[in-house]
């Protein structure tokens, strides 16, 4: 199942941007395995998404570049160096906490000067790299209120400028949204992603919004259980999905079950006696899934379709409308552009479809 | 069980309830108590007049001495108790002077009316003496020898100072057995000397208990080894077992303990049963009980005495050389209180660092010091003896008046306020002491 | 849907003005003011009374203040309670952050163990102090013996503070460790990823976080022991505020109003210290537990670790559970004097305390029970009335509840009596004062401070939207707050009980005055009367035993309880 991955670093790296390599990481809460031999490579200065569902080890994962939860076994290379084992105090590494964990004890000031100060940096450079930080996420008016005075929004950027301040080598973002209203959310991911080409900072971000991750980050790594199930650009695992989580969990899919079958240099696939599919290019033979998404198959209104079914229901989306086809005893979704005026397909109509060329993944079982 | 159930029940009931059911039940089968005396005491004669009068119930009240006179005086508009029970006659006193005790001379017959000069029973006949107790000196056997020390035979020796830190003594407003020793220390040696004695007692004191049990339970467990006592208190702890001994010194006096019935007594009939049963054959002979260990009143109960247990009815075990004046001690009653505590008890670390320096000035300068050291001595112990009044003073109703606030009339004024009152004391108490401190220093530089 | 919609907001019209509050509010009222108010009122009224003409006058307070005696008083009485403060914190300190801290077996027994010294009777644990660390006592033998020196742990004021701090530091360990398991793990972290770790972030973060929490215990800790008399009075030492109001209230024939002045002093002062913590409070609710959050971090620790940790657990350990030891020790011990330990053992002590201790047992499971019981009751309406409805003065009933902390146990005994001594029972013609009852609403009210913080603390911790849903879905206010509000409450509320309940069976200072028959006295009280004699000593202590036993046992299921209950509300409402 694991993936090999390929190194890139296409993003154009900063020049004092840290690789993160990541071998063989394996990670357990007492008995239950968490992470199961992780490996990951992310390009210095790329913004890089974990992405999954809960529990499927992102957070945890993402921790233990932090240096938090119990010590796994493997490697994590942040540049040439492995930090496994290094106290968090130790890695040079910056993370924005899902809670913020602004403390309430400080002011905003104080909460960002923390990290200078740890780091015994001189009053006046302290009080100059606190403004600017504070300037760059907009909120040099309010240094000294404390964090309960603060919306939601100012928070988590007083979380930014606090973890930013001390330029660290590797910028870690733990659903740092998903506590924010929608109109918000959309405002400040773009805000994000500015702030990280113009830091440069190799930058991780955890989320299970899959729209969150594709519109901001350059690659994108799919988690579950412990274990990553793809890596690469949001629209290459989108189109391409290794398996059918990855397919199921990015955005809604048609999984077929059947077979594939080779003949006079041809490939089919076959989903029943009645019904099967042109492929293109060479696959083996043997189970496979076929995985479309809604808008790869379209109406055969001609009849010169692959696959005879019935309508069942339909849903209205807006631009387009989403039909329930039963064929046989599976049920497959298709996308129809919806253009005003447009008659919708009522149920029980017998109706033959066909896979748009070029569209459909075929999955090996 | 049942009554577990019944207070169960009415007590989810309680805030509003207004029947007690247990209360309900009482009549005249009750009798109760209020008492200083402990378990120990109380347990025996609680089961032995139960067993003698079947139905009534005892119930008793432990209270110390003072308190007991508090609650019997607080309660009376609605007394509740029927026999109070306690050693020191002055107690007494006070309740019948308060009207808060009902004659009754007991039909026991045969029993001596006088121990020495003293009379047994309240010549008024409001109280009646039970047993006898006298006052001394316990020490702990191991204490003393560990730390090498005399046992001290009469209150003199407690003063001197290889004493210093070895002996514990109560307060007499905390104990009414102590006032009786302190008043017995005064009558004996007179006033000036008898408070520079009990002074220097004091101030050899490693504390000054707040209860009367505190000494010899201090002198049981060893937390300092010789205590003023009451005698059963020696006697008791030397028969559980305890390694300590009891002496009587010269300078004591031989004063019942005694019990009365109560003013408006609920049970009035049980309470004097109660007074007879005390003073019968059967219940003078509880008295001897290991954990009892008091003198009875009837010389014939010392037949079956254990061996060693004093008879002040026969030879001089007990010299008794104080005959108990209680009218005088009544006089100055509270001002002998207030005067311990101001000068020892309030101001027990001062004085017993007075006591301290003069002890090791006069270690210093010894008997071929200079005469100017000598001087300095003389002069620090005479302010360490100051007392600030004198027993003409402290016998005035006029000056006993500022520590009483029961006013008999509505015009009635008293001169000063307590607190004021001590507080010029204290003061001139204080700068004594450190004054006493500094010229034992002198004394010891200029030898 | 819109008439489902008018229903409910009439419905909640109909609240507004309904008389259910308010009545409760009245009757809480009645019982504060029947039962605290006027009772210390009483104490007060003499105090501000001039002894000679019984006008009312201020001499009484100037005398105070000229006295030099009542001077040094107080200061001992203040630097006594900052001491114990002090030495408190030194006790709970490092239990509270090894056990927040850590991953390590031995947490369960300090949370265990850390409770018990709450539940030592008073004085006794005083006697078994100075039978340890006394001039004389086994420590001190041990020290002249070898090395020829000895040590005044309880030598005057220092006695008073060490047995003070080991008595009341559960106070502080208790409030610190719920303020550090409030603390976010995440608010830890950042400071780590930031750079900062061991002892200094735990000074500038966790310490600060945990700060609300840690005053609030200090406070309670202060108030106690500047109020304390057992104490004091046991050790002989009579130059502090408590025990000079104490003698010259119960003084024989001596009326002084100094004792009430005392008494009036003391209540201004505890106020003083409970507004000072609150105020220092103000604004710092720090709690800061997110949803799956949970608590510091823990961190596995090392065979090294580990083991100085138990080092340092047990050290502790030994030291707060001293007087318990020494108990232990007398009560199966026979002669123990001037002797490290006792001469020999026996357990003849238990046979006599067993045969005698039943009704005192009895009497304190019932007088404890029924008071914790009412305290619960009127802590969770105080609580809910000051937090959840519009009644005008509704906090005043949570402050005048507060304010029974402030009032010593030996003041509101003598305001009782005082009260109390004239009202008859009804039928029987006994006064109001001497029937148990009475104590029962004594320990009732000294206590009832504690439960109303607990229920207080539990009622935060539901949402209001939580009632508003059972209210939409058509149950009225009364049914909300039993079906939904009160299962919620409810290991507060166990905590609350436990807490008044323990503290109750072991209390004296109130019910020493209120006793009026020994068959309705509680266990203090008997341990008190077999601590009076030579022979009792033995049998005291073995009651003692049973005591501390009894209401071990009794606070450790309760906390089981609200363990459990606690375990399940966090498992069901945190998946992350």
């Amino acid at each position: 199942m694991l993936q090999a991955i390929e190194t890139t670093g296409q993003l154009a790296a900063s020049s004092g941007a840290t690789p993160i390599r990541i071998r063989n990481l394996t990670l357990s809460f007492g008995t239950t395995k968490v992470l199961k031999g992780i490996d990951l490579d992310i390009g210095a200065g790329e913004f890089f998404a974990f992405l999954g569902p809960s529990g499927s080890g992102k957070s945890t994962l993402l921790r233990a570049i932090a240096g938090f939860g119990p010590r796994p076994s493997g490697e994590i290379l942040l540049g040439e160096r492995n930090v496994i084992g290094l106290q968090p105090w130790k890695r040079d590494v910056g993370m924005v906490f899902q809670s913020y964990a602004l403390w309430p004890h400080m002011t905003v000031r104080q909460n960002v000067a923390y990290g200078l100060e740890e780091r015994r940096r001189p009053a006046e450079e302290i009080r100059r790299r606190v403004r600017e930080a504070l300037e760059l996420v907009g909120l040099d008016a309010y240094a000294d209120r404390y964090p309960s005075q603060l919306s939601g929004g100012q928070q988590q950027r007083v979380a930014l400028a606090r973890t930013v301040v001390i330029e660290p080598k590797v910028l870690l973002l733990d659903e740092p949204l998903s506590n924010l209203d929608a109109n918000l959310r959309v405002q400040m991911r773009q805000d994000l992603l500015a702030l990280q080409r113009r830091l440069g900072i190799t930058t991780i971000f955890v989320t299970h919004d899959q729209e969150e991750a594709n519109t901001i980050c350059d690659r994108i790594a799919v988690l579950s259980d412990g274990v990553v199930q793809q890596v690469g650009e949001p629209d290459h695992v989108y189109d391409q999905p290794a398996n059918s989580f990855v397919a199921r969990f990015l955005g809604t899919a048609n999984i077929l079950d059947g077979r594939v079958i080779a003949r006079d240099g041809a490939c089919r696939f076959v989903l029943d006696e009645r019904s099967s599919i042109p492929l293109q290019g060479s696959h083996g033979e043997g189970e496979a899934s076929f995985v479309l998404r809604p808008r790869g198959l379209e109406f055969a209104d001609d009849g010169a379709g692959e696959i005879a079914g019935t309508i069942s229901g339909s849903e209205f989306l807006g631009d387009t409308i989403r039909y329930f086809v039963e064929i046989g005893d599976r049920s497959v979704l298709v996308d129809e552009v919806h253009r005003r005026g447009g008659d919708r397909r009522s149920a029980g109509t017998n109706v033959m479809l066909r896979v748009v060329p070029g569209q459909g993944v075929v999955l090996a079982r | 069980m049942s009554s577990f159930a019944l207070k169960a029940a009415a007590g989810a009931a309680a805030l509003f309830a207004s029947v007690s059911m247990t209360t309900l039940a009482a009549a005249s089968d009750k009798l109760t108590i209020v008492t200083s005396y402990p378990a120990d005491v109380t347990d025996v004669y609680k089961s032995a007049f139960e067993q003698a009068n079947p139905g009534v119930t005892v119930e008793v009240v432990n209270k110390s001495t003072s308190s007991g006179v508090k609650f019997l005086k607080e309660t009376a508009s609605n007394n509740s108790a029927d026999i109070f029970w306690a050693s020191a006659p002055d107690a007494f006193e006070v309740l019948k002077g308060d009207g808060l005790l009902v004659k009754y001379t007991s039909s026991v017959e045969g029993l001596p009316e006088k121990i020495g000069a003293y009379p047994i029973n309240d010549p008024d006949g409001f109280y009646t003496g039970f047993a006898l107790s006298g006052y001394g000196i316990m020490w702990n056997t191991r204490y003393a020898q560990s730390y090498d020390l005399e046992p001290a035979k009469q209150w003199s020796d407690l003063t001197k100072a290889q004493y210093f830190g070895h002996v514990g003594i109560s307060s007499p407003s905390r104990s009414g057995t102590t006032h009786l020793t302190i008043e017995t220390i005064l009558q004996g040696e007179g006033w000036e000397k008898g408070w520079e004695q009990i002074k220097w007692i004091g101030g050899n004191s490693y504390t000054i208990t707040e209860r009367s049990f505190g000494v010899p339970d201090g002198v049981n467990t060893g937390s300092f080894g010789f205590g003023v006592v009451i005698d059963f208190f020696g006697f008791s702890s030397r028969s559980s077992g305890f390694p300590v001994d009891f002496v009587y010194p010269d300078v004591t006096a031989l004063v019942p303990a005694n019990v009365g019935v109560v003013t408006n007594a609920p049970n009035e009939d049980n309470a004097r049963k109660f007074v007879d049963f005390l003073l019968s054959a059967k219940g003078q002979e509880l008295l001897l009980d290991p954990k009892i260990m008091r003198l009875p009143v009837n010389p014939e109960a010392y037949a079956n005495a254990p061996e060693g247990f004093p008879n002040p009815f026969v030879g001089d075990t007990i010299k008794a050389s104080v005959s108990f004046d209680s009218d005088a001690s009544k006089a100055h009653y509270n001002a002998v209180n207030a005067l311990f505590d101001s000068m020892i008890t309030y101001r027990h670390k001062e004085l017993a660092a007075a006591v301290k320096a003069i002890h090791e000035a006069e270690a210093a300068v010894g008997e071929g010091g200079s005469q100017a050291a000598k001087d300095l001595i003389k002069e620090a112990r005479a302010l360490v003896a100051w007392t600030p009044v004198d027993l003409e003073t402290a016998n005035d109703p006029a000056f006993g008046a500022i520590f009483t606030t029961k006013r008999k009339s509505e015009d009635d004024k008293s001169s000063g306020r307590q607190a004021e009152v001590e507080q010029e004391w204290d003061a001139r108490i204080v700068e004594n002491y450190a004054k006493a401190v500094d010229l034992a220093e002198k004394a010891k530089s200029a030898n | 849907m819109a008439a489902l919609s008018t229903v409910s907001s009439r419905a909640s019209f109909g609240q507004r003005i309904s008389w259910g509050p308010l009545t409760a509010a009245l009757g809480i009222l009645l019982f504060l003011v029947a039962f605290l108010i006027l009772p210390v009122a009483m104490v007060i009224y003499v105090a501000f009374t001039d002894p000679g003409s019984g006008q009312l006058t201020l001499a009484n307070f100037m005398d105070f203040f000229r006295s030099a005696l009542f001077r040094e008083s107080f200061y001992n009485s203040f630097y006594v309670a900052a001491m114990s403060v002090v030495l408190a914190t030194v006790f709970a300190l490092p239990l509270a952050y090894i056990t927040s801290r850590f991953n390590f077996r031995g947490a369960v027994l300090i949370q265990t163990l850390g409770f018990v010294p709450l539940i030592m009777p008073p004085f006794i644990g005083a006697v078994a102090m100075q039978l340890l660390f006394g001039a004389n006592g086994s420590v001190n033998l041990l020290l002249r013996d070898w090395f020829g020196f000895t040590l005044p742990f309880m030598e005057g004021l220092n006695g008073v503070i060490l047995v003070q701090s080991i008595h009341y530091f559960p106070f502080i360990l208790i409030n610190l460790s719920a303020s550090l398991r409030n603390i976010d793990r995440s608010m830890e972290e950042s400071a780590q990823m930031l750079g900062s770790h061991g002892m200094r972030l735990f000074r500038r973060i966790v310490l600060p976080l945990a700060m609300p929490g840690y005053i609030a215990g200090a406070s309670l800790v202060f108030v106690k022991v500047f109020d304390d008399l057992g104490t004091p009075l046991l050790l002989n030492v009579n130059n502090m505020l408590a025990p000079q109001a104490y003698l010259r209230i119960s003084s024989v024939g001596i009326s002084d109003p100094m004792g009430y002045v005392i008494s009036v002093i003391l209540i201004v002062c505890s106020i003083f210290a409970m507004w000072v913590s609150i105020s220092a409070m103000r604004g710092k609710d720090y709690s800061t537990t997110q949803k799956g959050g949970g608590g510091l971090s823990k961190r596995d620790l090392g065979a090294l670790e580990t083991a100085g940790c138990y080092l340092v657990v047990l050290a502790l350990l030994a030291i707060v559970l001293a007087p318990h030891i020494g108990l232990l020790l007398l009560s199966i011990g026979t002669v123990w004097s001037f002797s490290v330990l006792p001469d020999g053992f026996t357990t003849e002590h238990y046979a006599v305390a067993v045969n005698k201790a039943w009704p005192f047992i009895k009497n304190t499971l019932l007088y404890a029970g029924i008071a914790a019981l009412i305290d619960v009751l009127l802590g969770t309406a105080i609580a809910y009335l000051a937090a959840r409805t519009t009644l005008i003065g509704r906090k005043w009933l949570d402050y005048i509840a507060m304010a029974a902390l402030a009032v010593p146990g030996v003041v509101l005994g003598i305001g009782y009596l005082r009260l109390f001594y004239s009202v008859d029972i009804p039928f029987t013609g006994a006064p109001l004062a001497t029937w148990w009852g009475i104590i029962v609403i004594a320990l009732a009210t000294r206590r009832l401070p504690y439960a109303l913080r607990s229920c207080s603390a539990a009622l935060q911790q539901v949402s209001p939207s939580l009632e508003e849903a059972s209210e939409n879905l058509g149950a009225p206010k009364l049914r909300t707050v039993r079906r939904i509000v009160l299962p919620l409450m409810a290991a507060g509320l166990v905590a609350g009980f436990v807490t008044s309940f323990a503290t109750a069976a072991v209390e004296l200072s109130a019910t020493i005055m209120l006793v009026a028959q020994e068959s309705d006295a509680p266990l203090a009280y008997g341990l008190y009367l077999f601590m009076q004699s030579a022979a009792g000593r033995g049998p005291g202590a073995a009651l003692g035993v049973i005591t501390v036993v009894i209401v071990g046992l009794a606070t450790y299921f309760a906390q089981h309880l609200v363990e459990k209950a606690r375990r399940e509300q966090s498992a069901s409402a945190g998946s992350h």
